[in-house]
């Protein structure tokens, strides 16, 4: 049986398709699916940084495509995860290193060995994008409520159309508290400029800072609000209808005092 | 000496324009604030009378239009001035607020592989000759946009956020900009006090260990940055924000009439978190 394979993508960088890669990977891989996280951030990989698994990287992507070492032997296993794997970008080459076809290849290969493999884009829509969505079947689209992030996110919809991806939305970093002030978009107005279905809302949380900086996916983190969220959104690409919970901003003493409701 | 000099009073203040500075906004990493960045560096600019020219060098994804609240006066684009179907004074937008300050928008139903690099680096070279400052905003990646965006640059501003991965990106591109700029400068951007106080956040000095560059300014992380990026009103034009200062600060570095080491950001007292508790609470 071959596997799911959907490219995480954004066309704006830095709104959280690597973060969001690595914790949908490991809430996948903690109800006990077997994943495969793929940095196509070839030049500029950062998966291996947000997994803490940067020190293990032997062989790269662009060496399996070279045919330097077998396509297994560059798979890195996750310290915490038996069944989360990665394929790392090679970090001193550039886009042009690998073709889309020989792109679709590999993921072909590593469908073969698991449930899901995850594709990690990188920003903009250049080879590097051509690359990543060239062996998914499907996408999830991730954007921030800022005007910047939905023009960007309207132009990767419209290429994904084009080819024919079926695509769901993530909406991350929203803030209901400048969602109730007026000053952010709610996760509605987007869903309905980018008209796209929702597959997951994730609240802005500083703790991802840290937990990214520190290499350790937030699902991993006992009892984290967002934990909790990024193992939704894997309930509900296992094809379960989980509703989405209403995010609300943290009351005036939640406030006062730092508590923070689960969204 | 002068003094004894009529004809010197009829001489203009500012000397003879020479050719205006080139300068790149780059990062690497995408999301780390280089479009605001060149928004507000451009609008402060601007505003002391400086003759400034935004280039959005993002084609395909173009978003400077938007932060400067310009994208219903774009007409023309830069494809359209290289494809000799608009004169490139026929393709700037001037600004709605600062007379000084005009935009070449990118394509945005175009590609990068559409600009041919040299032709880039001529189209800068022509700015040049127009104006004090081309700013240039780059895309996010090292691709064929990044190429496109720094050939005419002999400057650059990295703009990095204190996050593991956008040092390492910006490690990569100072790397990738090699020696032939005569200056590489820092913006450490979105930095919480809060958090480096509490260890969960790379200070600047944690930054600055790894990627050695002369530091132009540090911008804290404030949801007052999302807003004005939203409405298209550069919080550099808000002479009551703390952040349209520090951009105010950091255009004085650059035109070398401010010689104040870059402040970094400090802590909120307790009344002024406060203050913004109840101020939220009137908003909403």
């Amino acid at each position: 049986m071959s596997a799911r394979r959907i490219v995480l993508t954004s066309g704006k960088g830095g709104v959280g398709k690597t973060t969001t890669t690595a914790n949908l990977g490991a809430a996948l891989a903690k109800a006990g699916k077997r994943v495969v996280l793929v940095d196509a951030d070839i030049g500029l990989r950062n998966l291996d940084l947000v997994l803490g698994l940067e020190k293990r990287i032997v062989f790269d992507l662009v060496e399996v495509v070279e045919g330097r070492c077998q396509l297994r032997q560059a798979l890195i296993k996750d310290k915490r995860f038996e069944s989360l794997s990665i394929l790392p970008a090679a970090q001193t080459r550039d886009k042009t290193a690998v073709s889309e076809l020989q792109f679709a290849e590999v993921i072909t290969q590593l469908a073969e060995m698991c449930d899901y493999v995850l594709i990690d884009c990188p920003a903009g829509i250049e080879h590097g994008f051509r690359n990543a969505i060239a062996g998914a079947a499907e996408a999830i689209v991730v954007t921030t409520p800022e005007v910047s992030a939905i023009r960007d996110a309207d132009r990767v919809i419209g290429k994904l159309r084009e080819r024919g991806l079926p695509l769901r939305l993530l909406v991350n970093r929203i803030r209901p508290e400048m969602v109730r002030s007026g000053d952010m978009m709610s996760v509605e107005d987007v869903c309905e400029i980018l008209s796209a279905e929702l597959v997951g809302i994730v609240p802005d949380d500083e703790d991802v800072i840290d937990t990214t900086n520190r290499g350790e996916p937030t699902v991993l983190v006992p009892d984290s609000r967002l934990g909790a969220i990024f193992e939704k959104i894997a309930r509900r690409l296992e094809g379960e209808v989980v509703p989405f919970t209403v995010l609300s901003a943290p009351g005036f003493f939640g406030r006062l005092f730092g508590q923070r409701k689960a969204g | 000496m002068h003094e004894l000099r009529p004809e010197s009073a009829s001489v203009p203040v500012a000397p003879p324009r020479s050719r205006g500075r080139a300068i790149v906004i780059t990062s690497g990493k995408g999301g780390v604030g280089k479009t605001t960045t060149t928004a507000n560096i451009g609008t402060a600019l601007a505003r002391t009378g400086a003759s400034v020219v935004l280039v959005d060098a993002d084609v395909g994804l173009r978003n400077l239009d938007i932060v400067l609240g310009l994208e219903a006066r774009v007409r023309s684009h830069v494809l359209d001035v290289l494809e000799d179907r608009v004169s490139l004074d026929d393709a700037l937008v001037t600004d709605k607020r600062v007379p000084t300050l005009r935009l070449l928008a990118a394509a945005q139903t175009r590609e990068k592989d559409d600009v041919d690099t040299e032709a880039m680096r001529a189209l800068i070279d022509s700015l040049r000759e127009r104006c004090d400052y081309v700013l240039i905003d780059c895309p996010a990646g090292i691709e064929k946009g990044f190429q496109n965006a720094i050939v005419g640059a002999d400057e650059a501003i990295i703009v990095c956020t204190p996050e593991v991965s956008a040092v390492r990106d910006a490690d990569r591109v100072v790397g990738l900009l090699g020696n032939d700029r005569t200056s590489i400068k820092l913006i450490v951007n979105r930095l919480r006090p809060q958090l480096v106080r509490k260890g969960k956040m790379l200070s600047v000095d944690d930054v600055n260990a790894i990627l050695r560059l002369p530091l132009l300014g540090v911008i804290a992380d404030e949801p007052g940055v999302i807003i004005s990026t939203n409405r298209g009103e550069p919080i550099a034009l808000d002479d009551t924000s703390s952040i349209g200062a520090a951009y105010r600060a950091i255009a004085g570095r650059i035109a070398g009439t401010d010689s104040s080491a870059p402040e970094v950001p400090a802590e909120p007292t307790v009344m002024q978190k406060l203050g913004s508790l109840f101020g939220g609470r009137r908003t909403s």
